[in-house]
């Protein structure tokens, strides 16, 4: 990863504004990745408007109990995705439950985004720091996300709250990686040299040149890093060790679909599928992003 | 080369410290007087202070921390809350499967996704270069508990293939095999992706330098080149991947234990966190971390050995 990540700086600060550009014209020539961008848009304005469109309340107990979808044989249409065990309306809680998986991946990344590259463009402004946050890097990157996870679950007992900060702690280090090796790309450049000869402020150059022309690339390791956080987030609720009953949360919803596998096995997949619809949209949108910002992978 | 050891080594024990902390921070976080519990529901405040005196709960942290590794060094980890075993025999009960299973997942799905990877790198925009990654970038999205919702649900059930309950002995057994084969097949999947991304774009690096292009031109076969001369260079970047993606398997293998009801450290953590049983979290917290500080110990002094440019860093 780390071969292919180094070489996107060359690539994205030098002429910003046409590459801006062509990444949209490269992109609509991506057929999966315009596919993936439109189902993701779809998802997250679902997830937004939920409310709006629930057909049912989602903590709402129904008589018809573990009810199939629509496309079966038994299905109604008052039911769009069935009934779970406890005669809930599956795709209400879907909508619901789509919500706080987003906001958990969101969340997470942002606090490692934001922590992680900004520790990253610092090390990458002042050499004089970088060795010490990199060694810091190093001692965090021992600690994989879902033994954080475990850990502050430990401690705080199972919610929401204790999975994003593991997520996004779990996350720093990673970000603050790409960000250094982004940012040293950026400070090599004449206009940072041109900057300072005019007398600029380190916090001006950080903020007009390093983070501007740092921050697209950032995005786009960030959108392939949200995918993985997705899927520990929904494996902690699916363990029982983050989302708490009665809210709903996909991983949460497929563990409650576990114990009627055999006669509902749609109470456990449709969560499960959602959570893989939109991990492999991000993933895919992500990929096509940084295949168009590095030149290597072009030709 | 002893050198990088000797660095490398040096570079592990402020994490090694931290690991320690974490696990006294989690003994000392969790709520309730030890003391009061250890001295019983009818004891006086008197008996309970002098409990809290003997068992240095009085002292400074930075004592009890000293007393907590001390503890640790002669391998007490405490009692666990709900089976009163002791946490070091619980855990060495749950090691030795957890191994296992790791092996059991890794020895299958490295070498296919090497091999996938490399396939789809040789038949570069192909149609197989194309559907291999499609199945990779549809692994790497796949949650891991679908994965083994699925398997129970078609090998374990519709057609009563493979056991997915427990595990039945030890790995040579035939029993043994039969109950591994679900979980093992879960982990490794969630593997072939990452591996063979990773080898894709190693080899497609590899067979552009100029070594791959005099072996062509000395005339070894196109299956020589890229065995011997592309692969095999191609595969040092894919030995740092399967380290740093420990902690991918470490969570898979926590859902996938969980799920199969297989008594490995990952389930007993698990366990432990969801009923409270916090002498016990802390010693399958600190098993796991350690484990994995040593994997990556281990992967950092191997790459050091497969790429002489390391060493000279």
């Amino acid at each position: 990863m780390s071969a292919t990540d180094t070489q996107t700086p060359a690539a994205a600060p030098q002429d910003a504004a046409p590459v801006h550009k062509s990444w949209w014209r490269a992109l609509m020539r991506d057929r999966a990745a315009m596919l993936a961008l439109i189902l993701l848009t779809i998802i997250v304005i679902a997830a937004i408007i939920a409310p709006l469109i629930a057909p049912h309340d989602p903590n709402l107990n129904s008589r018809s109990v573990m009810q199939p979808p629509v496309w079966t044989e038994r299905g109604t249409w008052e039911f769009i995705l069935g009934t779970d065990g406890q005669g809930r309306d599956i795709l209400s809680r879907i909508l619901y439950g789509t919500r706080l998986t987003l906001l958990i991946g969101l969340v997470a990344v942002g606090i490692g985004g934001v922590i992680g590259s900004g520790l990253g463009l610092l090390a990458s402004m002042y050499p004089k720091i970088d060795p010490w946050v990199m060694r810091l890097n190093d001692m965090m990157l021992s600690f994989p996300a879902i033994l954080l996870g475990l850990a502050l679950v430990a401690v705080a007992g199972p919610g929401v709250w204790p999975v994003i900060v593991a997520l996004g702690i779990a996350s720093i280090p990673d970000c603050a990686r790409i960000a250094r090796s982004i940012g040293i790309g950026v400070m090599g450049q004449e206009y940072i040299e041109a900057g300072r000869a005019v007398g600029l402020s380190d916090w001006t150059i950080f903020r007009r040149y390093l983070l501007r022309n740092s921050i697209s690339s950032i995005m786009i390791f960030l959108s392939l890093r949200f995918g993985q956080v997705i899927l520990i987030g929904a494996a902690l609720s699916f363990l029982g060790l983050g989302a708490r009953p009665p809210a709903s949360e996909l991983g949460m919803m497929a563990a409650q679909g576990r114990d009627f596998l055999l006669f509902a096995p749609h109470i456990a997949t449709i969560p499960s599928v959602v959570i893989f619809l939109i991990v492999l949209c991000a993933n895919v949108a992500g990929d096509a992003l940084r295949d168009v910002l590095d030149p290597r992978l072009k030709s | 080369m002893i050198e990088t050891i000797i660095n490398r080594l040096l570079v592990s024990i402020p994490v090694l410290f931290g690991v320690l902390f974490l696990g006294f921070a989690l003994v000392q976080l969790a709520p309730g007087d030890p003391a009061a519990v250890q001295a019983g529901p009818s004891a006086t405040p008197e008996i309970v202070a002098k409990i809290r005196e003997e068992m240095g709960l009085d002292q400074p942290m930075i004592v009890q921390f000293g007393r907590y590794i001390e503890r640790l060094a002669h391998g007490d980890l405490g009692r666990s809350l709900i089976s009163n075993k002791a946490v070091s025999s619980e855990l060495a009960a749950a090691i030795v499967p957890t191994l296992e299973l790791m092996f059991a997942s890794l020895i299958w799905s490295i070498p296919l996704g090497i091999a996938m990877g490399t396939l789809a790198a040789v038949w570069r925009g192909s149609l197989i270069d194309r559907a291999i990654m499609a199945i990779s970038v549809a692994g790497v999205s796949l949650p891991i508990f679908f994965i083994c919702l699925l398997l129970i649900q078609f090998l374990g059930v519709k057609y009563p293939i493979f056991p997915f309950i427990g595990r039945g002995g030890p790995l040579w057994t035939v029993d043994g095999l039969r109950h591994i084969a679900l979980p093992a097949l879960s982990l490794g999947l969630i593997f072939i992706g990452p591996v063979s991304r990773m080898t894709r774009s190693s080899v497609l690096e590899v067979l552009r330098l100029d070594h791959v292009r005099t072996a062509r031109a000395k005339g070894l076969t196109e299956t020589q080149v890229i065995l011997r001369h592309g692969l095999r260079n191609a595969l040092i970047p894919v030995v740092t991947l399967v380290g740093l993606q420990i902690g991918y398997l470490l969570g898979g293998a926590v859902v996938t234990e969980t799920i199969f009801s297989y008594p490995g450290i990952g389930r007993l953590a698990v366990g432990a966190i969801l009923s409270a049983d916090f002498p016990l979290a802390q010693g399958t917290i600190l098993v796991l971390a350690l484990g994995f500080i040593l994997v990556n110990l281990i992967v950092d002094i191997l790459y050091a050995r497969l790429d002489p440019r390391v060493q000279k860093k």
